[in-house]
């Protein structure tokens, strides 16, 4: 039987009135409320000028669902349409770069660097998605540079979610876990399985070394970082590296005898867990919608 | 013949202008006085490959790449580490050397780095093709070009992005930090590495939907080694043409990582 909402206000009569809460939910939320409430919680002050805007969509339609993810491909937006969630909360962009889809300033003429900075305003891929996410009434927040500040650290708290290994944390270090003895390469399978590898770790040392303390450092992984997390840990996991940075200086480490290691995992796919948190974050904030993780997968594959 | 004699060689034999302010192509290690046995050219001169060259009797390396884990080799935060000492004491102990030669490995005609990459990926175009330098090559699947580069790198931990079974004829590709950008022209971009978001250009992301909307897109990111060690034999032979009575060889420094099985 479905009951028409002026049906539903006879029904109930005066109760209405002084249910605060109830008439509450009847007012549509926004994506725009959702930002807003996102922009007074982040538990850091909200700067102007981030990365953290709407990239997409219409910020005041009616959010039925709110889904988080390491970046929103149109396998994620898909998957956020048929699950209800039309508010998609990216860490990554959204449009293949920094500049998300906006026109790119200038052309530059250099020798070598033809071509306009960003995507082109008339490719296929991008105007696809831009048809894809307009026609599904969906709307695109970037959630990065105040997620990021977070504290304890997001990213590794879901890492360790991920892997279990919450109880290994040591102390109060977010970054930090002394798990039980394990081959690197035993590791690196675990890794594998448990965060759904494809083809996208990549791995420096010896896969029979045994380690023990492990040091997180996920996303962008400096060689400041991972100078400093070396020498008092095993191994460190990490995002994505340069080569000639942390990569090498872990093949040093190995060659100089210590059983050490570094893993990469890639940027999204060690992010993506920090974005579940997110999501539980959410579920607190925003009561009113369903809120679900969407992770984006590990994009690389290897030819056997 | 000094490490020093050595450089004034190169300078002398470029066939362009050396460039004075580089702060790449000076010597990262070691002292530029001492008398060199032999010449080992690589891609890095990473702790290992300095061990193995020593072994061989070279005593002066010449990378491509970093000594000390950053591009300008800064090493004024590292002195108490203890990887830098071991490696700055190896260096002083067994009389070893390195002279980095980057920007003109670049910027010598033809590009010693470009010319090897373009052999590494069995492709015959010649290196000065004007950017983006799009290679064509008879139709084949994504899936099929990525093996064969597989097996012609002898690469272990390659990754590709895009659907398997798309049909491509044509790639563009980028040495080292750098990858080919995507165009209509453009079915798959192939780079040495670079960041996987965040750029001007996400190719990751962007052949990612690529292969969900059904379109012909792929990227192979063949590692910064894999895409710029070859060209570091090619400079070893350009050394051969005007170094005389010491031994120079090209070592591979190698693919420094390997990969577990998919989850």
């Amino acid at each position: 039987m479905q009951i028409s909402r002026r049906e539903f206000t006879q029904l109930t009569g005066t109760a209405m009135l002084i249910a605060g809460p109830l008439t509450a939910q009847r007012t549509p939320l926004t994506a725009q409320q959702v930002v807003d409430r996102i922009q007074a919680n982040a538990g850091v002050p909200w700067q102007s000028g981030t990365l953290d805007a709407v990239k997409a969509g219409d910020p005041a339609i009616p959010v039925t669902g709110i889904a988080t993810t390491g970046m929103a491909t149109m396998d994620v937006l898909s998957r956020a349409v048929k699950e209800r969630s039309n508010l998609v909360i990216t860490l990554e962009p959204v449009f293949f770069g920094r500049l998300d889809g906006q026109t790119p300033p200038a052309v530059s003429s250099a020798p070598g660097r033809g071509g306009p900075a960003g995507v082109n305003p008339d490719d296929p891929v991008y105007v696809a998605k831009k048809d894809f996410i307009q026609k599904n009434g969906l709307v695109v927040f970037r959630f990065t540079d105040h997620w990021r500040l977070r504290k304890p650290d997001p990213f590794a708290m879901g890492l360790a979610q991920a892997m279990a290994w919450t109880k290994y944390r040591v102390g109060d270090d977010p970054l930090r876990y002394d798990i039980p003895p394990i081959t690197i390469g035993a590791l690196a399978d675990n890794l594998a399985s448990r965060l759904k590898a494809r083809a996208g770790i990549r791995v420096v040392g010896n896969p029979e070394s045994r380690v023990h303390r492990i040091a997180m450092l996920p996303g962008l992984t400096t060689l400041a970082a991972a100078v400093k997390a070396l020498p008092d840990s095993d191994l460190v996991l990490a995002g994505e590296t340069r080569e000639w940075e942390s990569v090498e200086y872990a093949q040093d480490t190995v060659a100089s005898g210590q059983k050490k290691g570094l893993i990469m995992l890639g940027r999204v796919l060690s992010q993506d867990p920090g974005m579940n948190v997110c999501a539980d974050w959410l579920k607190k904030l925003v009561p009113e919608v369903p809120v679900l993780w969407l992770p984006a997968g590990d994009p690389y594959w290897r030819p056997a | 013949m000094t490490a020093k004699d050595v450089l004034d060689l190169m300078k002398k034999n470029l066939g362009g202008p050396w460039n004075e302010n580089t702060y790449r192509d000076v010597f990262h290690a070691g002292d530029a006085n001492v008398k060199v046995k032999g010449i080992a050219t690589t891609f890095m001169a990473t702790l290992d490959l300095l061990q193995r060259a020593h072994a061989a009797g070279l005593n002066m390396v010449i990378p491509h790449e970093t000594t000390f884990w950053n591009d300008r080799d800064e090493t004024k935060d590292l002195t108490g580490d203890p990887v830098y000492k071991f490696k700055t004491e190896y260096c002083a102990k067994n009389n070893m050397v390195v002279l980095r030669l980057h920007d003109h490995a670049h910027s010598h005609r033809p590009d010693f780095i470009m010319v090897g990459l373009v052999r590494a990926l069995g492709w015959s175009n010649s290196e000065n093709t004007p950017p983006p330098r799009i290679f064509k090559f008879p139709a084949t699947t994504l899936g099929d070009l990525a093996a064969e580069i597989k097996r012609r790198t002898n690469s272990r931990a390659l990754r590709v992005v895009g659907d398997p079974k798309a049909k491509v004829s044509t790639a563009t590709v980028g040495m080292g930090y750098s990858m080919g950008r995507f165009t209509p022209e453009v079915d798959v971009v192939i780079g040495g590495e670079n960041p996987e978001t965040g750029g001007a250009l996400d190719a990751t992301e962007y052949a990612v939907d690529a292969e969900f909307l059904g379109k012909n897109k792929g990227q192979i990111i063949l590692g910064h080694e894999i895409s710029e060690e070859p060209g570091m034999e090619d400079a070893a032979e350009w050394l051969r043409t005007f170094i005389k009575g010491i031994p120079v060889q090209f070592i591979r420094a190698g693919e420094p990582f390997w990969s577990p099985k998919a989850g």
